[in-house]
C-alpha cells in the first residue's frame, strides 16, 4: 500500500476533488486533441501579442510589460514565430525579386529573450551523401559529423538540455525533412555540424555560419553545394525567405555563431596551431532557411587539411570539439537565460 | 472489483519497469520491454508474435527488441514504440484478469513526466481502445496522490529514463512544477559499464549484467562491504571488486538532482519553501540507491536543512497513486472519458 505522509493543513477532500477536476479536463482536452491547458493559455496571449507587433501598435516598453517578463520559453519562441512570419504577399506580376525580399522593420531582439531548453543537433550529410572525404579519401564528413554529434548530445543531456537529433544512425535525410523535424520537435536551436573542405589543402580553419544574405563567390558555392539535395523548389525557397530575415532570429542566430566559433577556436587552436579563425559568416544554407528557430551551420574542422584530418582520427580531438560546441551553445543559452531574468 | 463489475486500475509505465495495482487485489510488475520474433525460427522457437518483460529481454538475440519509453519518450513517428506501448498495457491488464471485457476497465495511466509534456496525445492514441475509460497522468503526480503528499512537498522519481522531479503546491502541477533529467538509472549504468571496462580490460560482461549488479548494490558515500561480482576472463568465472566503480557511477546522479532540487525549490513562494524542504520525496529506482537520501539532505543543509523521505514500495507507488485516483475520481468523470 501507498505510503502516507503527515496531511495537508487543508480540506484534504476539497483539494484532491479539485486536482481530481484539472486533471480530468487536461485528459478531455488531450483526447478531444486540443494541446494541454497550459499552452492553451500560452498560445491565446501570444498570439495577442504577435497580432501588437504586427500591428505595431505595441512599443518596446509595453512589450517589456510583465507578460513578456514571464512567459515560458517556449511562448516568447512562438511568439518570435509568429512575429518573423509575415502574411506571403500577393503574388505580383512583375514584382521585383529585390521588393520581395525586402527586410522587414527591425524588432529589438532584446525584447524577446530566448531562454534555450531543447536543442536541435543536425549532423550534415549521411547515407548516400557521404560529404567531403580526407585527402587520402579514408575518413568521410558523415561519419565524422555523426561521432561529434553524439559526442556533443551526449554533453547537452548532462547539462539538462534537450536534444533532438536529425539523424541517427548512416542514413540519408534530406534537408527538407531535417528542417521539418527541427519546426516539428519545437526546438529553441538549431545547430548544424560540418566539417570544411578548402581548395587551398594548406588552409584549414573554423568558421560558423548564420542565416544570411552572400555576396561571397566562394560562399555561394559552398552553400549550393550543402543545399543541392534540399527537396525545395525556387518557389518554396523564395516562400521561407520571405519570413526568414527578421532581424530577431538573425540577431539570436548570429549571437548563437558568435558563441561558437569563439568557443570552437579558443578550443582547438592550442592543439592546432596554425588553425585559422574563419570567422562568423552569413550564408543561405538550407537548413539556416527552414528553420524557425536560431540556427547556424558550424564548419568544426577542415577535412582537405592533412593535419586536421589526422587530428580527426583521434577520439580526443573529436570529443574535444563537441566540448567546445557544448560551451558556445551553454555561454548563448546562459546570456539568454540572464536577460530573461532581467525581465523578470 | 466493485460490485458493479468495474475493474479500476492504476498502472505506472515506467522506462525500466511497469507495474500495475487493481482494484481486485492484485498487483504485478513486469520489465518494459517488448519484443517481436526477428524471422520464421525465431516465431518458431518461442512459440509466440510478440514477447514481453523478462522473457524478451532474456531472448533479446531473437527479437526485435523495444524499450518504449527508453528516455522517457515514445520516439516520435515510431509506431514500433507505439505499437510496444500497446502490447505493453495489453499484458499489464491481462495480467490482473482484465482482458477481453474492456467496457469494465478503468484504467489511470502514469507515465514519465516528459512523456506526458510532449507526446500525450500519441500515448492516448496507443492505449485507444484497451481500457472501456482511461486518464493518463504524470507519474510524480500519481505518486504525491497515492501518498496525500498533494500541498508543499516535492517529488524526485529518480527511474531509469528519466529523473522527475515535481512540486505539489496545492494544483495540477504544470511544466513550471515539473523538470525532467535524462540523468538517470540508465546512466548510471553507462557510466558503471565504462568504469568496469576501464579498470578490468580483460573481463565479458554486458550492460544487462551491470544492470543487475546496480540493482542489488547501489549506493553513494562510504560503502556498507565491498561490491563484489562475477564475471568471465578468458572463459573463467572470476570475482572483481567494483565498489569504487559503483560509488563514482552512482554519484554521478548527485550534482544534476540537487542542482534541479534547489532550482525548483528556488521558485517555490518563499514563504513556503520551508515546508517543502521538509517534505521532500523520494521514489522510483533512485529510492534504492544506498545512502542516496542522506546525500541529499546533506546538500540541504546549506539552504537550511530539510528530510528527504524515500518510499518504501518504490515498485509499486506508482500504480497504487494511480489506483487511488482511480478508486477517488467521479463516476461522471470517467464517463466523460469513456472511449
Amino acid at each position: 500500500m501507498a505510503q502516507k505522509i503527515a496531511a495537508p493543513p487543508l480540506d484534504a477532500r476539497r483539494l484532491k476533488s479539485r486536482l481530481l477536476r484539472e486533471m480530468v479536463r487536461e485528459n478531455l482536452s488531450t483526447a478531444a486533441g486540443g494541446p494541454p491547458a497550459a499552452l492553451r493559455r500560452g498560445r491565446h496571449r501570444w498570439r495577442n501579442l504577435a497580432l501588437g507587433v504586427g500591428l505595431s501598435v505595441l512599443t518596446v516598453s509595453q512589450l517589456a510589460s510583465s507578460r513578456v517578463q514571464t512567459a515560458s520559453p517556449e511562448r516568447v519562441a512562438a511568439a518570435i514565430v509568429a512575429a518573423t512570419e509575415p502574411v506571403p504577399p500577393a503574388p505580383a506580376a512583375g514584382a521585383a525579386d529585390a521588393e520581395r525580399f525586402a527586410r522587414p522593420t527591425p524588432i529589438d531582439p532584446a525584447v524577446f529573450p530566448l531562454a534555450v531548453r531543447r536543442v536541435v543537433l543536425d549532423p550534415g550529410h549521411g547515407g548516400d551523401n557521404g560529404g567531403t572525404r580526407s585527402p587520402g579519401g579514408t575518413l568521410v564528413e558523415k561519419a565524422l559529423t555523426l561521432d561529434i554529434a553524439e559526442r556533443l548530445r551526449r554533453l547537452l543531456e548532462q547539462g539538462q538540455f534537450q536534444v533532438v537529433m536529425t539523424r541517427e544512425s548512416d542514413q540519408s535525410v534530406a534537408l527538407t525533412q531535417r528542417t521539418e523535424l527541427a519546426n516539428s520537435a519545437a526546438g529553441d536551436i538549431f545547430v548544424s555540424v560540418h566539417l570544411n573542405w578548402i581548395v587551398s589543402r594548406q588552409s584549414h580553419g573554423v568558421e560558423t555560419y548564420f542565416l544570411g544574405p552572400t555576396q561571397d563567390p566562394e560562399l555561394t558555392r559552398l552553400a549550393a553545394e550543402e543545399n543541392r539535395d534540399s527537396g525545395y523548389s525556387l518557389a518554396d525557397l523564395r516562400r521561407l525567405l520571405d519570413g526568414v530575415y527578421a532581424s530577431v532570429r538573425e540577431s539570436q542566430s548570429r549571437r548563437l555563431a558568435e558563441s561558437v566559433e569563439h568557443e570552437l577556436f579558443r578550443a582547438l587552436h592550442p592543439v592546432s596551431p596554425d588553425l585559422e579563425d574563419r570567422g562568423v559568416k552569413s550564408a543561405p544554407f538550407v537548413v539556416l532557411i527552414g528553420t524557425r528557430m536560431p540556427a547556424i551551420l558550424a564548419e568544426v574542422s577542415c577535412l582537405s587539411n592533412a593535419e586536421e584530418a589526422r587530428l580527426l582520427r583521434q577520439d580526443e580531438y573529436r570529443q574535444l570539439i563537441a566540448i567546445a560546441l557544448y560551451k558556445g551553445i551553454r555561454t548563448y543559452a546562459q546570456a539568454a537565460s540572464h536577460a530573461d531574468q532581467k525581465g523578470t | 472489483m466493485t460490485t458493479d463489475g468495474v475493474l479500476y486500475a492504476g498502472i505506472d509505465l515506467g522506462t525500466s519497469r511497469s507495474s500495475i495495482s487493481a482494484s481486485n487485489g492484485q498487483r504485478h510488475v513486469v520489465d518494459s520491454y517488448v519484443g517481436w520474433p526477428l524471422d520464421m525460427v525465431a516465431r518458431k522457437v518461442l512459440k509466440k508474435t510478440v514477447v514481453i518483460g523478462r522473457e524478451a529481454l532474456d531472448n533479446r538475440l531473437m527479437l526485435d527488441l523495444h524499450r518504449p519509453l527508453e528516455r522517457g519518450l515514445i520516439k516520435e513517428g515510431s509506431e514500433k514504440d507505439e505499437a510496444a506501448v500497446r502490447e505493453l498495457l495489453q499484458h499489464l491488464l491481462a495480467l490482473v484478469g482484465a482482458d477481453g471485457k474492456n467496457a469494465k476497465i478503468r484504467a489511470v495511466v502514469g507515465v514519465p513526466a516528459e512523456a506526458m509534456r510532449i507526446n500525450k496525445q500519441n500515448l492516448r492514441n496507443a492505449m485507444k481502445g484497451l481500457t472501456g475509460s482511461l486518464m493518463i497522468v504524470s507519474e510524480p503526480f500519481a505518486v504525491a496522490y497515492g501518498m496525500d503528499a498533494l500541498l508543499h512537498t516535492m517529488i524526485i522519481d529518480i527511474g531509469a529514463g528519466t529523473s522527475d522531479f515535481c512540486v505539489m503546491n496545492g494544483r495540477y502541477p504544470t511544466e513550471e512544477d515539473q523538470r525532467t533529467l535524462t540523468t538517470a538509472g540508465d546512466a548510471v549504468d553507462d557510466q558503471l559499464y565504462k568504469l568496469i571496462r576501464e579498470r578490468h580490460p580483460e573481463a565479458r560482461f554486458s550492460i544487462h549484467m551491470v544492470r543487475e549488479w546496480k540493482e542489488k548494490w547501489s549506493f553513494v558515500g562510504e560503502p556498507k562491504d565491498r561490491v563484489m561480482v562475477t564475471a568471465p576472463i578468458g572463459g573463467k568465472p572470476t570475482q572483481l571488486d567494483i565498489t569504487e566503480e559503483m560509488r563514482a557511477a552512482c554519484e554521478t546522479l548527485l550534482p544534476p538532482v540537487v542542482e534541479t532540487m534547489f532550482d525548483l525549490l528556488s521558485r517555490v513562494e518563499p514563504e513556503y519553501q520551508d515546508r517543502v524542504r521538509q517534505n521532500i520525496i523520494l521514489s522510483g529506482g533512485g529510492g534504492l540507491v544506498r545512502g542516496l537520501g542522506p546525500a541529499l539532505e546533506s546538500a540541504l543543509a546549506e539552504v537550511g536543512g530539510g528530510k528527504v523521505k524515500v518510499v518504501k514500495d518504490p515498485v509499486f507507488v506508482g500504480s497504487d497513486g494511480g489506483l487511488a485516483i482511480a478508486l477517488d475520481a467521479p463516476e461522471s468523470d470517467w464517463e466523460k472519458l469513456a472511449s
